[in-house]
């Protein structure tokens, strides 16, 4: 790949979707570029590249900054933050909310929605009462791919393998064919939309539990001190933000304190 | 470049492990495990007694008396030694395989993979933790995934590969998942399920390399077996090798870095003498 064509490529992905790529990951832009140029029936990433030049926006820029996006994902990734939902934070905004019984949760890089359906599962296995609440769980990603993945709810079984448990495989999935499928009560529970966090953003509620794990590493700074103080405005008090292992709002947006449970960091917004 | 749903397609095509093999493992596997049970189902299968009785009267395991049934093999032995012979001789054609992709001339798999259960058998003696018994099994297949994968690390790839390393100084399973979306255990742990094999095996095998994210103590000795085997090799023929192991497994296992300097030496003596055993050497 040329020095220009992956310039053009990383400073197009910056401005979609505020992704950086340093020169030195030309490896990983070609190595998506080709699988896409195949699938694409591209002769080349040359060609590919050309292409993106001359046309409009159209479907293939789209599918650049999808094939760009990483969406690494688990069911339980890190186990210890699902540990601390069911012991620390779910049991604080249930007695927190209890008497208006309403609860609304955003998770802002949904990918193909085991993170989601990890939280479901908590909820259904620990605090079932929840969903008789006025309950909102609204699932973000800047992919219509994948987000069309989350919303089907169905998993191969290598993705199952990576994290969920023998017991709530049983318990919440149906084979179908070579894929496991999720409850359809579980599924139900998501509004899935698409939304990409460096453009403008849906109407979203007042919000309790806030999910944007591994999704700011990839981001430049101006973007990520946008972000947060769009989610400062919108967490209720006392609401949480869980950021991924990496990722801080230290340095970037003080107006965050940070709330240490065992082993699990989280943010929640100064009270003054 | 790979496309993931041919890697599964290959996973899943391997030639099937006996159902003698299979039968066993959920033996293993299964909370009320008689020994009784497994020597019945081998009594039935030639030429697997043969093969345990040449293993039972080894200078290995030898005792003064020989053993003359499936039954007296399987007590001398144990079963998680008996299911590790069966698997070893189920999946050892598979094993004996080259896989240049990986730098693994003929053999060298086989031979990894018999240190690897070598290390297993010897773990019990050093760690204060209980090992399950499939540990010795995931210890054999741990790298079974590297079977799969090495049919489709082209050039082109291994490239991809070796720019991941050097650019953003990662390890090859974390240069694999970031440009195939998957990784030589997650591989392995197809093919075992493939297999019919118990699911704590795959969970052993799955996280042989990350074991923080598996869910069971076998992720732990499997990683620990795998880290031992290649110190073994290292000690034998100076290959180079990433020898941590982390203090989190160590702390899981019940090992101590004293034990740990007692157990290598062990277990390296061990290979030596079961590897005639194994043709590992």
């Amino acid at each position: 790949m040329t020095t220009v064509d992956f310039d053009y490529v990383r400073h197009y992905v910056r401005d979609q979707a505020a992704i950086v790529l340093e020169p030195g990951k030309e490896y990983l832009v070609e190595s998506r570029l080709q699988t896409l140029a195949r699938k694409e029936n591209i002769a080349s990433i040359d060609e590919l590249v050309r292409q993106l030049r001359v046309s409009p926006q159209n479907g293939l820029h789209r599918k650049v900054v999808d094939a760009m996006t990483t969406n690494e994902t688990s069911f339980f990734r890190d186990i210890h933050p699902f540990e601390t939902l069911k012991k620390s934070i779910l049991p604080e905004l249930i007695a927190r909310n209890g008497k208006e019984r309403k609860l609304a949760f955003w998770c802002g890089a949904a990918s193909t929605g085991q993170e989601t359906y990890s939280v479901l599962m908590t909820i259904a296995e620990h605090f079932p009462d929840l969903f008789t609440w006025d309950f909102k769980y609204i699932a973000t990603d800047l992919s219509t791919e994948v987000l069309a993945r989350a919303k089907a709810g169905r998993f191969t079984q290598l993705e199952v393998n990576r994290g969920l448990p023998a017991t709530l495989l049983v318990k919440n999935f149906a084979r179908q064919g070579a894929e496991w499928e999720i409850r359809e009560d579980l599924r139900k529970r998501v509004d899935f939309c698409e939304m990409n966090l460096v453009k403008n953003w849906l109407p979203l509620p007042p919000l309790d539990l806030v999910f944007l794990r591994n999704v700011l590493i990839y981001f430049d700074l101006e973007s990520k001190k946008t972000i947060f103080a769009k989610i400062r405005r919108l967490l209720r008090p006392g609401g949480y933000l869980l950021l991924g292992g990496a990722e801080t709002t230290f340095g970037v947006d003080d107006a965050f304190e940070r709330v240490v449970f065992e082993k699990t960091t989280c943010y929640r917004v100064k009270q003054v | 470049m790979i496309n993931l749903d041919t890697l599964i397609e290959q996973a899943n095509e391997l030639t099937p492990l006996p159902a003698t093999t299979v039968r066993l493992a959920q033996m293993v596997g299964s909370v009320d495990c008689h020994l009784e049970d497994m020597a019945e189902l081998i009594a039935f299968d030639q030429g697997l007694t043969v093969k345990l009785l040449r293993a039972a009267n080894s200078t290995a395991s030898a005792s003064a008396v020989p053993v003359g049934t499936a039954q007296e093999a399987v007590f001398r032995l144990g079963a998680a030694r008996v299911l590790a012979l069966t698997v070893a001789s189920g999946a050892r054609p598979f094993l004996q395989t080259r896989i240049p992709a990986y730098g693994l001339d003929e053999g060298a798999l086989w031979r990894h993979s018999v240190a690897a259960a070598v290390a297993a058998e010897t773990a019990p003696n050093f760690c204060t933790v209980d090992m399950p018994p499939e540990t010795f099994t995931a210890a054999l297949l741990h790298d079974v995934g590297k079977l799969v994968m090495g049919r489709f690390l082209s050039p082109e790839i291994l490239d991809y590969i070796r720019r991941a390393q050097e650019v953003d100084h990662l390890g090859q399973l974390a240069a694999e998942s970031l440009l195939l979306n998957v990784h030589h255990g997650e591989l392995g742990g197809l093919v075992a399920q493939h297999w019919g094999l118990p699911p704590r095996i795959v969970q052993g095998i799955i996280h042989h390399h990350t074991p923080d994210q598996g869910l069971d103590v076998i992720c732990d000795f499997t990683c620990l077996a795998n880290q031992i085997a290649k110190r073994i090799e290292a000690g034998l023929d100076g290959k180079k090798f990433d020898l941590t192991i982390a203090p989190e497994v160590m702390e899981r296992v019940g090992l101590t870095s004293n034990s740990l300097d007692n157990f290598c030496p062990i277990a390296a003596s061990r290979f030596q003498q079961v590897s005639r055993h194994y043709n590992a050497v």
